[in-house]
C-alpha cells in the first residue's frame, strides 16, 4: 500500500515538473532565435531611423525626425507612393479577378480539369527572381515571346521595345507579379469552392433560385472570407514586391518602377544611408501593417455577419 | 420539346465557355514557361529569327550542357566566359539549404507548436502575431541590423547565414499551422496514453507524430519552396552562394547570354516543381491553413 502511493506521488511530482519545465524548453530555440534574428532588428531599424548613421566615421548620432521629413519633404518619395500605389491596383485586382475565374473554372466537372488544377500551381511553384526573368523574356525588344507573338498574327510590322516606355514598363513588372500571384489565389478560392455543399444548391434550386442568385447568395456568400485573405495577401505583396521587380527594370526607366522597396534598397545599398534607408523601410511598414489592418477588420466583419 | 431545345444549347455554350476559360488558363500560365524551355533548346541564331520558331527547328542540348559543364562544354562567339561555371555549386548550395531549413524548422517549430497547443499556454496569440508580422514586415527593412548580427556571428558569406535566417522566418508561419493541426489532433487519445503511463515524448512519438504527418509534409514543403526561392538575403548576406541571386548576376551581364541562362532557369526550377507537383495536396492544404483565418 504505502509503495503504491509513493509511486502515485511520485507520478505527481513527475507531471508537475513537466507541466513547469517543458514547455519553456520546447519554446525555448523558437524564441530566442525569432528574438535575434527578427526582433532585435526590427528595434535596431526603429532606432536607426532616428540617427544619422556615418559609415565612415563609424559614429551614429541622434537627430530626431530629421530624417523622416527630408524623406517627406523628397520629390523620389512621393513618386515612389504614386508608383506603388499604381503597381498595388493592378496586383490587387488582376489576381485576385483571374484567379476568381480560374477558381470557378477548376470546379466544374469537364475533361482536362486535372491538368488545370496541377498546371495552376506552376506559377507558384517558381521563385519571383525566376518569374520575373521569365516575364522579363517575354516583353524583350529584340527576342521577346509577345513581339513574337504579335507578330506571327501580323499585328506588328516591327518589335516593340515594351519595357522602354514609362506606363508598359510599369504595367508589365505589375503583372509579371500579377501571374504568380493569381496561382496563389485561384489555390486558395478553388479550396474554399469545394467545401461549398452540393445540397446548398439544390434546396437553392428547389425555392426557385436563379443562377444569378445562387452565385450571389451561396457561392460568393461561402467565397467571402477567403477572398478577404486574397485580397489582403495581395496588397501586402503590392506594397512588398521587390525581387521581381529588381530583376526586370531595377526601377527603371527613369524612376518608373521605383516602388518604395526599390527606393529603400537604394538608399541602403546605393547611397549607404542607412538612417534614410531605414526611415523608408519604417514608413513602408506602417504602410502595409496599416493596409493590412483594415482587411483584417473586414475579415473579422464578414465572419460575423457570415459565420 | 422547347425546353429539351433550350437545354441542348445551355449545355453547349457552358462546356464552349468552359473550354474557352481552359484554354485562356493554359495560355496564361503556359506561354511564359513555354517560351523559356523552347529558348533553352534554341542555338542563338535560331533565337534572332522572325517570326520566332515556335517549335525549335534544330533542337540543341548544348545550352543544358554548357549549364553542367561550366566553361568547357561549347566555344564560339560571345560565349564561354565561364559565366554558368558557379551555377552547379549554387544548385548544390540551394539543396543543402533547403533540406536544412526543411528539418531546422519542422524540429524547432514543431517542438515550439506542440507546446503552444499542448500546455495550456496563453502565448498562442504571440505565434499569431509573429505569422502576420513576419508577412507584412518589409524583409529589407531588417537587413542591415540583421547583417552585423550575423557578421558578430561571423556567419557572413556561409550558408549558415541563410539557413539560420529562412528558418527563423518561416518558423511562425510552421508554429501556426503545426499548432493547428496539434490542437485538433487526437488530445484524447494522447491522454489515454498518458494515463496508461506513456512519457510525453512517447505519447508524441506513437500518437500525435504519425496523425500530424500531413501537416508535416504540408509545412515541410512550404519551407523548401521558400528556401529554395528566396533572394534578396542570399544576395546581400552571401556573394550568391545560392540559385537565385546568382540568376540575377548573369541578367545584368553585358551580353545576356540568353539560352544558356533559360537553360540555366530551367534546371533551377526542375525541384521546386517537382516538390510542388508531387506534394500538391499538402500543400494546397497547407496554403490554405496557413493563410491565417484571422
Amino acid at each position: 500500500m504505502a509503495t503504491a502511493e509513493l509511486s502515485k506521488s511520485a507520478a505527481q511530482a513527475r507531471k508537475h515538473w513537466d507541466r513547469k519545465w517543458i514547455p519553456y524548453v520546447l519554446l525555448a530555440p523558437a524564441l530566442i532565435t525569432i528574438f535575434v534574428i527578427i526582433l532585435s532588428p526590427l528595434v535596431t531599424t526603429i532606432a536607426y531611423s532616428f540617427s544619422n548613421i556615418d559609415l565612415i566615421r563609424d559614429r551614429t548620432t541622434f537627430i530626431g525626425l530629421d530624417n523622416y521629413i527630408e524623406l517627406f519633404s523628397s520629390r523620389l518619395f512621393w513618386k515612389a507612393l504614386e508608383v506603388n500605389l499604381k503597381f498595388a491596383a493592378i496586383v490587387v485586382t488582376v489576381p485576385t479577378l483571374i484567379g476568381l475565374c480560374f477558381a470557378l473554372l477548376l470546379v466544374e466537372n469537364f475533361i482536362g480539369r486535372s491538368i488545370g488544377r496541377t498546371l495552376l500551381i506552376l506559377p507558384w511553384a517558381l521563385p519571383w527572381i525566376v518569374v520575373g526573368l521569365l516575364w522579363n523574356w517575354l516583353v524583350n525588344a529584340q527576342f521577346g515571346a509577345l513581339n513574337g507573338l504579335l507578330y506571327t498574327l501580323g499585328l506588328i510590322d516591327k518589335y516593340i521595345p515594351f519595357m522602354a516606355d514609362e506606363d508598359l514598363a510599369l504595367v508589365f513588372t505589375a503583372l509579371a507579379s500579377a501571374w504568380r500571384q493569381t496561382s496563389f489565389s485561384a489555390i486558395l478560392l478553388l479550396a474554399a469552392l469545394q467545401t461549398i455543399p452540393e445540397d446548398l444548391y439544390d434546396a437553392a434550386k428547389v425555392d426557385g433560385a436563379g443562377m444569378r442568385a445562387r452565385f450571389r447568395f451561396i457561392t460568393f456568400a461561402w467565397l467571402r472570407p477567403t477572398l478577404t485573405i486574397v485580397l489582403l495577401y495581395n496588397v501586402v505583396l503590392g506594397f512588398l514586391q521587390f525581387d521581381a521587380v529588381w530583376i526586370m527594370t531595377q526601377g527603371g526607366p527613369g524612376d518608373a518602377t521605383m516602388l518604395i522597396s526599390v527606393l529603400l534598397y537604394r538608399y541602403t545599398f546605393i547611397n549607404f544611408d542607412l538612417g534614410m534607408g531605414a526611415a523608408v523601410s519604417n514608413v513602408l511598414g506602417l504602410i502595409t501593417m496599416g493596409v493590412g489592418l483594415i482587411f483584417v477588420r473586414l475579415i473579422y466583419r464578414s465572419q460575423g455577419t457570415y459565420a | 420539346m422547347s425546353y429539351s431545345y433550350g437545354k441542348y444549347w445551355h449545355i453547349i455554350i457552358r462546356s464552349l465557355a468552359t473550354y474557352i476559360a481552359f484554354f485562356c488558363l493554359l495560355f496564361w500560365v503556359g506561354f511564359p514557361v513555354y517560351y523559356m524551355l523552347i529558348t533553352s533548346f534554341m542555338s542563338a541564331p535560331e533565337l534572332g529569327a522572325k517570326p520566332p520558331n515556335w517549335i525549335p527547328k534544330q533542337p540543341t542540348i548544348a545550352n543544358y550542357q554548357e549549364v553542367v559543364m561550366g566553361e568547357t562544354a561549347v566555344r564560339g562567339e560571345h560565349r564561354s566566359h565561364g559565366e554558368f561555371s558557379r551555377m552547379m555549386p549554387a544548385l548544390l548550395n540551394s539543396t543543402i539549404v533547403s533540406v536544412l531549413v526543411v528539418f531546422l524548422n519542422l524540429i524547432i517549430g514543431g517542438m515550439a507548436a506542440y507546446a503552444f497547443s499542448r500546455f495550456d499556454f496563453r502565448l498562442a496569440r504571440i505565434a499569431y502575431l509573429g505569422v502576420l508580422m513576419t508577412r507584412v514586415l518589409p524583409a529589407l527593412s531588417l537587413i542591415v541590423p540583421l547583417f552585423i548580427i550575423l557578421r558578430k556571428l561571423a556567419l557572413i558569406n556561409t550558408i549558415w547565414a541563410l539557413v539560420l535566417t529562412y528558418t527563423i522566418f518561416i518558423l511562425p508561419l510552421t508554429i501556426w499551422i503545426l499548432r493547428e493541426y496539434f490542437d485538433t489532433l487526437a488530445r484524447d487519445i494522447e491522454e489515454m496514453a498518458l494515463i496508461d503511463g506513456a512519457t510525453r515524448w512517447q505519447a508524441f512519438r506513437m500518437v500525435v507524430a504519425p496523425l500530424a504527418v500531413p501537416g508535416l509534409i504540408a509545412v515541410g514543403v512550404m519551407s523548401f519552396m521558400e528556401a529554395w526561392s528566396e533572394f534578396f538575403f542570399a544576395l546581400t548576406l552571401t556573394n550568391s552562394l545560392t540559385y537565385p541571386p546568382l540568376l540575377m548576376s548573369y541578367r545584368n551581364l553585358a551580353q545576356v547570354n540568353w539560352n544558356g541562362l533559360a537553360a540555366a532557369t530551367t534546371i533551377g526550377v526542375i525541384p521546386p516543381v517537382t516538390v510542388a507537383f508531387v506534394f500538391q495536396r499538402y500543400l494546397v492544404r497547407g496554403l490554405s491553413e496557413g493563410a491565417v483565418k484571422g
